[in-house]
């Protein structure tokens, strides 16, 4: 059944594609680029391996018709190795061993071969105002493992960069001055108006810093695992964004507080640096608390840890602290180093990188991490260590 | 520069030593006037050797004028060629405003940098960057600045920082020089000492006839005597009756690379909105 529905949401996506395609075939130009990218991921957890491996193909489209700009990529992801996996095997043990094993099956996750719109929007814009309807790239904040003002997006620590999927939206853009802008959206995530997204955004630059005052309300789901029971309410945030620079030092940092319609109200904020020393050698640190996480582990629930891994929290712990040194060892080759300590119950993980820009447009990244904590903190050793490769080819 | 202020001083010794003997006898003898007839013609040729009087801050001071128009638009390839003989090749639309104060850079190729843009206000004092991938801009402090700019030899510093010359160094007019097949007038820029640039001095032949530098040598940030980076300007163009180096190549000495630049298009007689060096216009 799965097999067939993605079929026929394939076919529908072709000819969609196809209908584009022919539509913009009197456009003046229609750029198409994008890449393809295979994955090994190899995993050694609890005296097992795995490998789960990938292949993605990105294809991206822009178009200007009649003063309009047309952008969309489509995303085709094959999965092969171990496709199947069970949340259960990541837990402490202590849930595992509770659940009873008819109900094992409720925790299951799989990765399923994928072809969607990622991104497919209009923008219309002026010398002032931009208005952007469609699927698109929404991301906000200043912090680069963290971003407490940003609801859309949910950043894997450990490969923070990595690109999110676009969102449906309406984006109204106004530049009031050169570093005066306004920004206006609403996202139809709900099937209500009321438990959508809508956001404001006032930015403003003041000598080498830009700061930023948001106002959110989004609608917050929150899924008791236990009874398998999801839950809705409405979320209005209000926080702030800076980034400058203080004595020669790159800072940054971000404020939220979250009025919860059902919930306590609760805060987050982050704050970070960076600075590029004469060798070339890049440090950034930051640190993070989230309000909703928990300050001792051993209070941490299944809820805790299955509403992080699903996107539902930001963190498990309250306090983190982020660190990442970066160094290019020649011109084509860099080194990173990334450190993402969980400050509340002090276990750690590491995470190495090697980023080769072997040919013009080819890319080649080796990943390895380490968990170093004990079993039943933010990151335990449970959680396997594992590497990964992963090329890039543009196109 | 130490042999032209001496001539200059034994010269002025000279001829308060002839006034004087004028002051004191009441009349000028014919030999005295031999004396200074050769002196004046020896300044005279002095004056014609070292650019006919202008001073070295007026050189740079054309120079740059020269080199940054009020306004261009471009599209730049850029050349890359490491220590180990790969070549890495961008091209990017290059736009400029205010004399360079103002500078984007959008890419056009490869397509691992396809779309992303960067924005240099204020001489490179404030960069932002944009990721089409996440629509994200990123502000770079200004340590960021003398970083390589996509690991070529140029430096956020060196594309964005159009006032660099003048208002970062002192200059001096050491006198002229052949350079590049062309009569120079040769410089030495000195960083001053509350100036936070990213080189202790320069060595810059800029060429008599249209002020356009032939050869920049950059002097390591710590050590005046290390030669760092060369940069050789060349195939020298009118386009909107300014004279443009069409190319650029940057040798770093130190990392034994180098990197090209050309202008591919490059037009000056461009009316740029001040709202393209934004963050929409990075976007657009």
């Amino acid at each position: 059944m799965k097999g067939r529905v993605f079929f026929n949401k394939s076919v529908f996506i072709v000819v969609f594609l196809s209908f584009v395609l022919v539509s913009f075939a009197d456009a003046e130009e229609l750029d198409i680029f994008g890449y393809f990218e295979p994955q090994y991921v190899f995993l050694y957890q609890d005296g097992n391996s795995y490998q789960l491996n990938s292949d993605k193909l990105r294809i991206d489209l822009r178009s200007s018709v009649s003063g309009a700009e047309f952008g969309a990529d489509l995303i085709y992801n094959l999965y092969f190795g171990k496709k199947s996996w069970n949340f259960l095997d990541f837990l402490p043990s202590v849930f595992g061993d509770g659940i009873p094993p008819e109900m094992r099956s409720l925790f299951r996750y799989k990765f399923i071969d994928t072809l969607y719109l990622d991104n497919a929007y209009v923008r219309m814009s002026n010398s002032k105002i931009a208005f952007t309807l469609g699927k698109q790239q929404l991301s906000f904040g200043t912090g680069y493992f963290s971003n407490p003002v940003d609801l859309f997006n949910s950043k894997d620590v450990l490969d923070p960069t990595y690109e999110q999927t676009g969102h449906n939206g309406a984006r109204l853009d106004v530049m009031l001055s050169n570093r005066i802008n306004v920004m206006l959206l609403y996202s139809p995530i709900a099937e209500v108006w009321e438990n959508s997204g809508k956001l404001l955004r006032f930015k403003i630059g003041l000598g080498h810093f830009d700061f930023v005052l948001t106002g959110y309300e989004f609608r917050d789901r929150l899924t008791d695992f236990y009874s398998a029971f999801v839950r809705d309410e409405r979320r209005r945030l209000a926080g702030f964004e800076f980034v400058g620079q203080l004595f020669g030092l790159g800072v940054w940092g971000e404020g939220a507080y979250n009025f919860m319609e059902i919930s306590d109200d609760f805060y987050e904020f982050m704050a970070g640096g960076d600075y590029t020393f004469e060798s070339g050698l890049y440090v950034l640190f930051e640190y993070h608390r989230n309000e909703r996480g928990k300050s001792n582990y051993e209070d941490y629930d299944i809820n805790d840890w299955l509403r992080y891994y699903l996107g539902e929290r930001k963190t498990i712990s309250r306090d983190q602290l982020y660190g990442m040194i970066s160094y290019p060892l020649t011109d084509l080759i860099s080194l990173q180093l990334l450190s993402i300590l969980s400050v509340s119950d002090g276990s750690v993980a590491f995470v190495l990188m090697i980023n080769y820009n072997i040919f013009e447009n080819v890319d080649i990244d080796v990943m390895g991490n380490i968990y170093a904590g004990s079993e039943g903190k933010a990151y335990s050793r449970k959680l396997g260590n594992g590497m990964l490769i992963r090329g890039r080819v543009y196109f | 520069m130490e042999w032209l202020v001496g001539t200059i001083l034994q010269f002025k010794y000279s001829t308060n030593q002839l006034f004087s003997i004028e002051d004191h006898k009441g009349g000028i003898m014919p030999k005295k006037f031999f004396l200074i007839f050769v002196f004046i013609v020896c300044f005279s040729l002095l004056a014609e050797g070292t650019g006919q009087g202008i001073t070295a801050e007026e050189i740079i001071k054309t120079m740059t004028e020269t080199l940054n128009p009020e306004q261009s638009e471009a599209v730049v390839e850029m050349t890359i060629t490491t220590s180990g003989g790969q070549e890495r090749t961008f091209v990017y639309k290059a736009y400029s405003k205010n004399s360079g104060e103002k500078n984007l850079m959008k890419y056009l190729e490869p397509g691992r940098v396809k779309n992303q843009a960067i924005l240099m206000l204020n001489n490179a004092d404030d960069i932002w960057m944009y990721f089409p991938g996440t629509n994200r801009v990123r502000k770079l402090a200004t340590h960021a600045k003398r970083q390589k700019v996509q690991s070529s030899d140029f430096s956020y510093e060196d594309l964005g920082s159009s006032n660099e010359f003048i208002e970062n160094y002192n200059s001096v007019l050491l006198g002229e020089e052949e350079k590049e097949g062309e009569l120079c007038y040769k410089l030495e820029l000195t960083r001053k000492e509350d100036s936070d640039a990213g080189y202790s001095r320069l060595i810059v032949w800029v060429e008599k006839e249209n002020y356009v530098p032939l050869v920049i040598d950059y002097y390591h940030e710590k050590d005046p005597e290390l030669l760092e980076k060369e940069l050789i300007l060349s195939d020298i163009e009118m386009i909107d009756d300014i004279p443009t180096p069409m190319k650029m190549l940057m040798y770093n000495k130190l990392d034994n690379t180098k990197t090209v630049m050309e202008f591919k298009e490059l037009i000056y007689d461009v009316d740029l909105p001040d709202n393209l060096f934004t963050e929409m216009g990075m976007k657009k």
